[in-house]
């Protein structure tokens, strides 16, 4: 889905890129000179294609928080506060990225209870003082 | 029976002592000549955790520990993913930002963690406590050391006061690329800071208009550093963006004196006469950063229309 994403992503990209292009690129074509205000529009037209990418991007991460599970009302907030670094990190691999939440102890404490559970039943015998019944 | 029994309860121990084993890798060198023997930081405040919930439980604490109040369960809506049952590292930095405070991770050395903390400042770490069959990723905060006991006190998860050796912290975060970061109240910086990766981290929170927090941010910035063009750059900005234009152009003109072919200093500048409707100023210093070319100059042409528009009303 978010492979979909973003190939899709790369298209719309490449075809809202191309448009600004040739916008930006005709009027200076048809005319002698290349005046000072085409100029201007083609450093705009970079900034406009960065912005494009990082638009996207930005919608990559937002669908994948909302995958996530994030509430759609904190998404927005979320994704803004990223910096462009940070979203493209996110863009380009948020599944692979560690979610750290567990708490060590009730992770110990977890596995400490599931091997008694174990060891009353009788299937394992791991901690000497539970008393096994059919023995 | 018994001897049986020992063996398996010696397997369970394994086991469980896997998460805190001490593993081959070197204990870390510390240099303990430059640092108190022993430090806690007692007033920095403990939030035990939620379910899966370390990331909002340590970040709480260290934006706390910078003068920001805010409790966990306002940060469960900023960081956490409950589908992934987790915080992501990137997340935490956005939502420091957030809350007007300069996200900064810091050199990956355990030495480097103790001056912070010994400078008052806790540091939230990323750690690993890898059980090969289980990966467990954890968020805590570093509050204090004793370096004759060679180990560590941390408000982890549920506990308030946990302590671990330096030689079972490093295995554990360097699984975790001996990640950490700290958060300072914006007039202090930290201890370790290092001037290029800093004024960056400033500048996020200058490009998100945070301009009330990257201020006081740059200025000490520039206490530290007096002679850095970044801080001092970014402070003209932050005013600018404060709307506060005659300041924005005392720090512009100081930067340009000793730097007097910085073309975007005088582009800005040129930007601050304009707020000012000082026609005639700005349109003097436009036309310098157009003349210094380069990246300058695309920025002094579109601030001379903007001078053309506006005087021209």
């Amino acid at each position: 889905m978010i492979m979909l994403r973003k190939r899709l992503s790369t298209i719309v990209g490449c075809v809202l890129a191309s448009f600004l292009f040739a916008s930006v690129i005709l009027p200076a074509a048809q005319a002698q000179m290349v005046g000072t205000d085409a100029l201007l529009r083609a450093q705009q037209m970079q900034q406009e294609r960065a912005a494009v990418a990082t638009a996207l991007e930005r919608a990559d991460v937002r669908e994948a928080l909302l995958n996530y599970g994030v509430d759609p009302a904190q998404v927005q907030a979320r994704v803004d506060s990223l910096s462009t670094d940070e979203v493209h990190a996110l863009a380009q691999n948020i599944e692979q990225l560690p979610t750290a939440g567990d708490d060590p102890l009730g992770i110990l404490l977890f596995i400490f209870v599931l091997l008694l559970i174990t060891d009353i039943l009788g299937l394992t015998h791991v901690f000497p003082f539970v008393n096994h019944k059919h023995r | 029976m018994v001897n049986i029994g020992a063996a398996r309860l010696g397997l369970g121990g394994v086991l469980l002592s896997g998460i805190v084993a001490c593993s081959s890798l070197p204990v870390p060198r510390v240099d303990d000549a430059s640092l108190t023997p022993q430090i806690e930081l007692t007033s920095v405040a403990f939030f035990p955790q939620e379910d899966h919930q370390c990331g909002p439980a340590a970040l709480a604490t260290v934006l706390n520990a910078a003068g920001a109040a805010v409790t966990p369960e306002e940060l469960v809506a900023q960081v956490y993913l409950p589908a992934r049952q987790g915080s992501l590292q990137l997340e935490l930095l956005a939502a420091i930002r957030r809350h007007a405070r300069v996200p900064y991770v810091i050199e990956p050395q355990l030495d480097t963690v103790l001056h912070e903390v010994a400078a008052g400042h806790p540091v939230l770490v990323l750690q690993n406590l890898d059980l090969s069959w289980l990966p467990v990723w954890h968020y805590a905060v570093v509050v204090g050391f004793d370096l004759a006991q060679r180990e560590l006190i941390l408000r982890s998860g549920r506990e308030p006061r946990a302590l671990l050796g330096f030689a079972e912290f490093e295995r554990s975060w360097a699984l975790a690329q001996h990640w950490a970061l700290v958060i300072t109240p914006l007039e202090q910086l930290p201890v370790t800071a290092d001037e290029t990766r800093y004024l960056s981290a400033v500048a996020e929170l200058e490009a998100q208009q945070q301009f009330a927090a990257a201020a006081p941010a740059y200025m000490a910035a520039l206490a530290r550093w007096p002679g850095s063009v970044a801080a001092r750059f970014g402070l003209g900005n932050s005013r600018y963006g404060l709307g506060q234009f005659t300041q924005a152009e005392q720090e512009y003109r100081e930067l340009l004196a000793p730097h007097p072919t910085l073309g975007v200093v005088w582009n800005n500048l040129a930007m601050s006469l304009i707020a000012q409707r000082r026609w005639d100023d700005a349109r003097d210093a436009a036309q310098h950063a157009l003349e210094l070319g380069g990246a300058s100059a695309d920025a002094a042409r579109a601030t001379l229309s903007e001078l053309n528009a506006q005087a021209g009303r």
